[in-house]
């Protein structure tokens, strides 16, 4: 039993009493979209806007992403002008650990976050319901306590389907594995197993140089160079991103496969480490680039080689910046 | 390209460096001379005070710039160009020596309104390093074919310190010369300066010129337009005689690539040159 | 000739007849769904589609163009692009959108010689939309699923047959090409083309967007901007994958031993976008940009050109990662 309503209502009320008890000054969320098939990020400030918020399997976003934003100070503000803001954060399993990632790095500061943590089954890709549906719209999206899913489409007709087949690639392939530190638990169980982890990365990994190599330049061609990966990653704040920078100009601005290879793996390899496959990066790319199987490689080696998951603990120090007897030794080369 | 073709406006003209001059004392304010290569170019680039020129940098970009000499100069164009070490264009031009060839392409923008302010007394406000195309300005007022076509000219120009004011020689001459009233301050002066203290905005205030028959031209650091139009504001001058050269990141030069677009202009295009007036009916704050 | 019919399945046909002197772009499946690319024999092409993912601006305004190179002479080389092209199946708002660029790029002096040497060189051969889809509100910015703007000829899905109407002078004469392979078509032809168009016209979702222009002009304080900038990430999605967004920056890249200026596509959105040497950037916040692009493309195009810059397309509502609406935007606009 998994009700999306029972849920939605324990969110309202968290970010209900939240507010009038003066503990944050702003609930981010997800409220409904314009679309039968989109949820999105919602900012609450108000005790009467709190009835906006929803939860389903359509809460795509990674929230965590706006979080910098709240301790950042506008142009021509003094440090001492600025009043810390107090964010409340509806955080699925991958988000909870992107929140831990940005309290690591000095990015946001943990007392200012109360973190709001739903136990999440996994959230649909709009790209298989498409396919499935093979071009009709969907009008209205219901999803019952069974997980099934009831849509309607444009012209009327009304299908079933289990949540499970149109379950993101990310959520097939979920980490599971949380922090302990959130403020609210709101009741339900999460998901428990997906037994797919690394598979996909694995399959890849057997196929030879060349085939790699194809099918990285042929999934980077792609790519249109609109930055929609960098902005959606709560990883990417750096201020001056190394791809705009012009003295010295790393990389271009075009796509030119060489400039959009160097940009793609410039970004990927700066999460090694840090990337929680919350899958917010693939999610915002207009191209349709498979960005997962990259960044999970990088997951894969961190893992194997360091024994690390990214943003369980924040106290946990981040494996690039130490080293310990017990370090995998295969990533280092010798000439 | 077929010679029926027109004119592509994203090719810069080669030009030399005849000439490179330091004009402030932190030694990062250079003035160009630049000749063209070729005949035609030269022949070609007729412009007018206030306009800009795109300088090409190879391997490093190009640079909006005003123009510093004045349209009746022969044989050379003059650019005043500071340094921004965060500039890729200005870092490498001011590396260059006497000889080297560069890009340039113009002219671009509108102009100041030399025809109607034809009559008219004229007063030029600088500030800092933005005097570079007043001074051709002032170049062109004071050449004996056009000095007459003008009233009064008084010039009032500020720097930070005495090492940081540009164009030295000229002012100096200037300020011995009749038909020109010159009026030098700085923010905070020397143990040699035995001149004007004060900031731009005070000393317009202080020498307060009469806003009749009268233009005044301004130009400076957002933050020096921004307390100078109170002062002229208050001493009368309606904001279509306040006149001002606006400054915006540039790419194409020509209207195209949209970086320099505010409200429905473009500063490259219907600009540089701006009065109070239409500024005020621009959407965005400009300071 | 100005108007024939043509079997799909002998659509091959009209291009075998080319000999060659065409590059053909057409809607051809690849493991995305349809892409506009280039077609082989005719074999590929599929009328099974409701819009590309990427506008076709691109055919005329690449994301990345070398306008010259130049080696220490300062002599530039420019490379202006000689391939004559068709091409055939975007969609009438597309096809609108490019007389939106020709007012920056051919009717502005001065002209752009790139660009216009590829409308010169190009026919275009748009598809009326039997379908639309949920996102498209093309009627609502003056345009229509079966409007002829910017179409050099205009084709209509008609199942098993292909209606083509020239409405150019150039599609005229392409027409000509193909009058040997096209039969005249009978009343019952033009009949169902009609049907069609009128159906099609009715199923587009109608925004209210009277007097937007004008109303736009009170809004630049209005709160809205705060408000939708909230969740934007500034990502250049929109602008990319928009048929009108046209802004650009030119960047040096070495290539070897030579020198060469590459256009590459710019957003308004992006925050270094206006960011200069000194350090200012005037706009520097996000709601800044987000107001600055809706404003560009509803006031200040219209106010220089007659025009507002949105097709209706819907292309920004599908793909934005956080579900901005531009429809909501303009309703709020003309408020």
């Amino acid at each position: 039993m998994y009700s999306m309503e029972k849920i939605a209502a324990e969110i309202k009320e968290s970010a209900r009493d939240l507010i009038s008890g003066k503990r944050v000054d702003l609930v981010i969320g997800y409220e409904k979209g314009s679309l039968a098939l989109r949820s999105r990020p919602c900012f609450v400030s108000s005790v009467e806007d709190a009835g906006k918020l929803v939860w389903n399997s359509l809460c795509t976003n990674n929230l965590s992403v706006y979080l910098p934003r709240y301790v950042q100070k506008g142009p021509q503000k003094r440090k001492e002008d600025v009043k810390p803001v107090r964010v409340g954060i509806v955080a699925k399993g991958c988000d909870v650990r992107s929140i831990v990632g940005l309290v690591k790095e000095k990015q946001i500061s943990r007392e200012n976050v109360v973190i709001i943590r739903v136990p999440c089954r996994g959230v649909i890709d709009r790209a298989k319901v498409e396919t499935q549906l093979k071009g009709n719209e969907v009008n209205e999206y219901k999803e019952d306590s069974s997980e099934i899913l009831h849509l309607t489409t444009v012209a009327g007709e009304e299908k079933t389907f289990s949540k499970e087949q149109f379950l993101a690639d990310a959520c097939l392939e979920c980490e599971l594995a949380e922090p302990e530190d959130v403020d609210i638990r709101i009741s339900g169980t999460a998901k428990q197993t997906f037994p797919n982890r690394y598979e996909r990365v694995r399959e890849f990994e057997a196929k030879s140089r060349e085939e790699r190599w194809q099918h990285f330049k042929k999934e980077i061609s792609k790519c249109i160079r609109c930055n929609a990966c960098r902005q959606a990653c709560p990883n990417c704040f750096c201020k001056s991103c190394f791809a705009e920078q012009g003295k010295p100009r790393w990389v271009g601005a075009g796509t030119d496969l060489s400039n959009t290879m160097f940009y793609h793996i410039g970004r990927i390899f700066h999460q090694a480490g840090r990337c929680v496959e919350c899958d917010a990066c693939v999610r915002a790319c207009p191209m349709g680039i498979d960005l997962r199987l990259f960044t999970q490689k990088m997951v894969k080696d961190v893992a194997e080689a360091f024994g690390y998951i990214a943003g369980l603990s924040a106290e946990e120090k981040p494996p690039l910046c130490e080293f310990g007897d017990a370090d995998g030794q295969g990533l280092i080369t010798t000439l | 390209m077929n010679s029926g073709d027109p004119v592509n406006p994203y090719l810069p003209r080669p030009v030399t460096i005849k000439k490179t001059a330091i004009e402030n004392e932190a030694g990062d304010i250079k003035t160009f001379d630049l000749v063209f290569c070729n005949r035609e170019d030269e022949e070609k680039f007729k412009f007018q005070c206030g306009q800009f020129a795109m300088l090409s940098m190879p391997g490093a970009g190009e640079s909006p710039i005003g123009i510093a000499s004045s349209p009746l100069d022969e044989g050379l164009v003059q650019f005043t160009v500071k340094r921004y070490p965060t500039g890729a264009v200005t870092s490498a031009l001011h590396s260059l020596e006497e000889g080297s060839r560069i890009g340039l392409r113009g002219p671009f923008g509108n102009s100041y309104p030399m025809k109607e302010m034809e009559g008219k007394n004229v007063i030029i406000v600088g500030g800092g390093f933005a005097f570079t195309t007043l001074r051709s300005t002032i170049l062109y007022m004071l050449h004996k074919k056009n000095r007459s076509k003008y009233n009064d000219i008084t010039v009032i120009y500020g720097a930070r310190s005495p090492g940081e004011l540009i164009y030295k020689s000229e002012l100096a001459k200037w300020e011995k010369q009749s038909g020109i009233e010159m009026v030098i301050t700085v923010d905070r002066g020397d143990e040699t300066w035995k001149g004007r203290e004060g900031f731009v905005p005070t000393v317009v205030k202080d020498v307060s010129p009469s806003p009749e028959d009268a233009f005044v031209l301004v130009c400076g650091p957002p933050i020096m337009l921004k307390f100078t139009m109170l002062p002229l504001l208050e001493l009368g001058f309606s904001p279509d005689r306040i006149i001002t050269s606006l400054e915006r990141r540039m790419s194409c030069g020509i209207g195209k690539c949209g970086r320099c677009n505010v409200g429905n202009k473009y500063v490259c295009k219907d600009g540089p040159v701006f009065s109070f007036k239409q500024i005020q009916e621009l959407p965005e704050g400009i300071f | 000739m100005e108007q024939g019919i043509i079997k799909k399945a002998d659509a091959g046909e009209l291009i075998a007849v080319l000999g060659g002197k065409y590059i053909v772009y057409g809607p051809v499946k690849d493991d995305e769904g349809v892409s506009l690319s280039k077609v082989g024999d005719g074999e590929d092409i599929t009328f099974e589609y409701s819009n590309f993912n990427l506008s076709p601006k691109g055919l005329f305004f690449p994301q990345s163009e070398v306008i010259y190179t130049y080696d220490d002479s300062v002599e530039a080389k420019e490379s202006l692009p000689e391939e004559r092209f068709i091409v055939f199946g975007i969609r009438p708002c597309d096809a609108s959108a490019l007389l939106r660029l020709d007012e920056v790029y051919k009717k502005s002096s001065p002209e752009d010689p790139y660009y216009i040497r590829r409308r010169e060189n190009a026919v275009i051969i748009s598809m009326a939309c039997k379908k639309p889809c949920q996102t498209c509100f093309c009627t609502s910015v003056g345009e229509g699923p079966a409007a002829k703007a910017g179409a050099d000829v205009i084709a209509f899905d008609l199942d098993d047959s292909l209606f083509l109407e020239a409405c150019t002078k150039k599609g005229e004469q392409l027409l000509d090409i193909w009058s040997k392979l096209l039969q005249e078509p009978d009343s019952a032809v033009l009949e169902s083309k009609q049907r069609q168009a009128a159906s099609a016209n009715g199923k587009v979702y109608a925004l209210n967007s009277e007097g937007i222009t004008q109303k736009l002009q009170k809004k630049f304080e209005s709160p809205i901007w705060k408000e939708i900038s909230q969740r934007c990430l500034s990502c250049g999605a929109c602008t990319f994958i928009c048929p009108t967004c046209h802004c650009f920056g030119i960047n040096d890249e070495p290539c070897g031993s030579k020198n060469r200026r590459v256009r590459c596509w710019d957003a308004c959105m992006f925050k270094e976008f206006g960011g200069e040497a000194s350090g200012h950037n005037p706009r520097g916040m996000i709601d800044q940009r987000l107001r600055q692009r809706i404003m560009h493309k509803f006031l200040y195009t219209a106010e220089n050109f007659g025009d507002v810059f949105c097709v209706g397309c819907g292309r920004c509502i599908n793909r934005c990662p956080v579900n901005i609406d531009i429809r909501e935007i303009i309703t709020e606009g003309t408020q």
